[in-house]
């Protein structure tokens, strides 16, 4: 288990949540993530374990839900267009508070869309399109290693606050085949024998629910909910600095774009201008807090998403006025280069600053 | 003299909120003197949908789940087939209204159905959507007046309705497929010794088991419920026969 090997991003991610201990899948196909289920289809089967091929996604989720109120580790993995279909069933998971770890490796939109890569689903994950005052833990790798320990962490953080997860990888990272080690899962196994539903045998019966005719008592369970997204929002914030210390440009970048923007910090430093990179690993809850310190000594901010400004609507609630923020972005297919970004970046730093 | 008394299964001091006069009641107590003779109560999971029958877990003392409308029987396909991961055996069924399983959920009902999944439906009929204040459903015969088909259904205009339990019966995944009343004395002995088969069927393992309940909805028909039972007999068991469309042990 230790050793590297060369793995692609959807079957790592399928891997790492075999070796968490996920009993149940649920899918439907849909490119770019079906390797995904073919990969679990038979892995799953030889090890008796819960594998339906839904009949839609909604069939899946559905599932899924089902599934996790038993207390079983679950995944669903689906994309963008077909993850919309899968909006009301998250908003239900979130009230009846059930962990469900959901993959979306991301395609082009809106609609149909095309198989491109793109991240245009930053909006649907982090504000969701189900109904009501909910959150959904959403965690963003950048390369295939962060493919397996981002799995981990989405199984034992939806176990832990009993709350759905979305990994959000994109077409690039589950299509891309590169080195990673397959170590075992880092994070203990949450109690659940007080929640689950398992027969009433020995116990009083228990239900799982959203609706609740009670004004009052509907108030206090959002109440509830929204002290646990508190303590997520406390806990749970994760992030990469790179060279923001000094830094007097910073980029604002997630998942697998930011690899592209750590490589053009770098072709600035070598030119002796202080550049760095500030990537969320969790885009919700998103690290306001921190960006906010770093604003108060950094001039500007250049955010890069392969979206026409999605996690830009964070980046500015973060940074306020305290500096420039400034915008790149492409909305599908080929990932912006460095030698694009380069291009950009200089015609920005022109605007703001004559001596670059 | 028989007494008969509040079965295990029904929550001690818990009274129904169902109209006056509508099946549901009678449905219900049905289903848990049944989950009390099979002994079933203790490891059931019962899955709850929208509509009249949202409230199954403020009657019945059995875990149960509230399931997205429509939705019931993936969410009951993921708890059974879970529960079998972690190999444990569970009793799981669901209790649905006509709208919920053979329109929104239609998709999730049928498959469950041609996959065969171990799980029983319970699918009350009372051709329209009550709670809501009774529109027109997939199952509302034609000619009948709901508030969204003023002038009757029109099967020019809206359609036909659906024959579910013939539909399930089609699909090779079910063991049993059935149609049962609940207007008299004889049809709701008929009703609960066919919910105690489609129950057993499941506990054999045989795959996906089914009744559909022809039932009253006095308030929306606009009838007293007397006149509902009358207009099951004489008007809904003809549209809808009563009987048995599929029996794995009989073919």
């Amino acid at each position: 288990m230790s050793e590297k090997q060369l793995l692609k991003g959807n079957i790592a991610i399928a891997k790492a949540a075999l070796n968490c201990g996920c009993s149940c899948y649920f899918g439907y196909p849909i490119t770019p993530q079906t390797e995904i289920g073919e990969f679990l289809s038979l892995e799953m089967q030889e090890r008796n374990l819960a594998y339906v091929c839904a009949e839609s996604e909604i069939g899946a989720i559905n599932m899924a839900l089902g599934a996790a109120s038993t207390g079983a580790k679950v995944m669903t993995s689906s994309s963008s267009c077909a993850v919309s279909l899968m909006q009301e069933a998250l908003s239900y998971a979130c009230s009846d508070e059930l962990p469900i770890v959901l993959v979306n490796v991301m395609r082009a939109g809106p609609g149909q869309g095309y198989i491109f890569p793109s991240q245009g689903d930053y909006n649907q994950s982090t504000i969701g399109g189900g109904n009501g005052d909910y959150k959904i833990i959403v965690l963003s790798p950048s390369n295939v290693q962060e493919c397996i320990e981002l799995t981990y962490k989405a199984f034992y953080l939806a176990q832990k606050y009993r709350n759905p997860v979305i990994l959000l990888a994109d077409g690039l990272l589950g299509q891309m085949a590169e080195p990673a080690k397959l170590f075992d899962n880092p994070y203990p196994n949450i109690d659940n024998t007080s929640w689950i539903l398992n027969g009433s045998n020995g116990r009083k019966s228990r239900s799982i629910h959203s609706l609740e005719p009670s004004q009052l008592k509907l108030n206090q369970h959002i109440f509830n909910l929204h002290k646990k997204y508190q303590a997520i929002e406390q806990n749970e914030v994760d992030y990469e600095e790179y060279l923001c210390d000094d830094a007097d440009i910073i980029i604002t970048s997630f998942g697998s774009l930011a690899r592209h923007s750590k490589a053009v910090c770098n072709h600035y430093r070598e030119k002796g201008i202080k550049m760095g990179l500030f990537r969320p690993k969790t885009l919700y809850p998103f690290p306001y807090k921190r960006l906010n310190e770093l604003s108060k000594k950094t001039k500007l901010f250049i955010d890069i998403e392969m979206n026409l400004g999605q996690m830009l609507r964070d980046v500015r609630l973060s940074i306020l006025s305290n500096a420039q923020v400034s915008f790149i972005g492409k909305p599908v297919g080929d990932w912006l280069k460095k030698e694009e970004l380069i291009n950009a970046i200089d015609n920005i730093a022109k605007e703001q600053y004559a001596s670059i | 003299m028989q007494v008969f008394s509040t079965p295990k299964t029904i929550k001690e001091n818990s009274s129904f909120t169902f109209c006056p006069g509508c099946d549901h009641g009678v449905a219900l107590k049905l289903v848990a003197m049944v989950l009390d003779e099979l002994n079933l109560q203790e490891q059931t999971i019962a899955v709850a949908s929208s509509g009249c029958s949202v409230l199954l877990y403020d009657f019945l003392d059995v875990d149960c789940i509230e399931s997205p409308h429509g939705r019931a029987c993936a969410v009951a396909t993921g708890i059974k087939r879970a529960h079998k991961a972690q190999g444990n055996n569970k009793f799981v069924f669901t209790y649905q209204g006509d709208g919920d399983f053979a329109s929104i959920g239609i998709s999730e009902s049928l498959h469950s159905a041609l996959r065969g999944e171990n799980i029983t439906a319970i699918c009350i009929n009372n051709t329209n959507y009550g709670m809501t204040g009774g529109q027109m459903g997939p199952t509302s015969t034609l000619g009948q007046i709901t508030s969204t088909s003023p002038l009757g259904r029109n099967k020019e205009y809206h359609g036909f309705p659906i024959k579910t339990a013939e539909h399930i019966a089609l699909c090779d995944g079910a063991s049993f497929s059935a149609r049962v009343a609940l207007y008299d004395v004889k049809n709701i002995i008929n009703a609960k010794n066919t919910i105690k088969k489609a129950f057993e069927y499941q506990k054999e393992g045989l795959g996906f088991s089914f009744v559909e309940i022809l039932s009253s909805c006095p308030t929306n028909w606009k009838l007293s419920p007397q006149d509902s039972h009358k207009k099951i007999e004489e008007e809904l068991s003809k549209t809808y026969k009563l009987g048995i469309f599929k029996d794995i042990k009989n073919e």
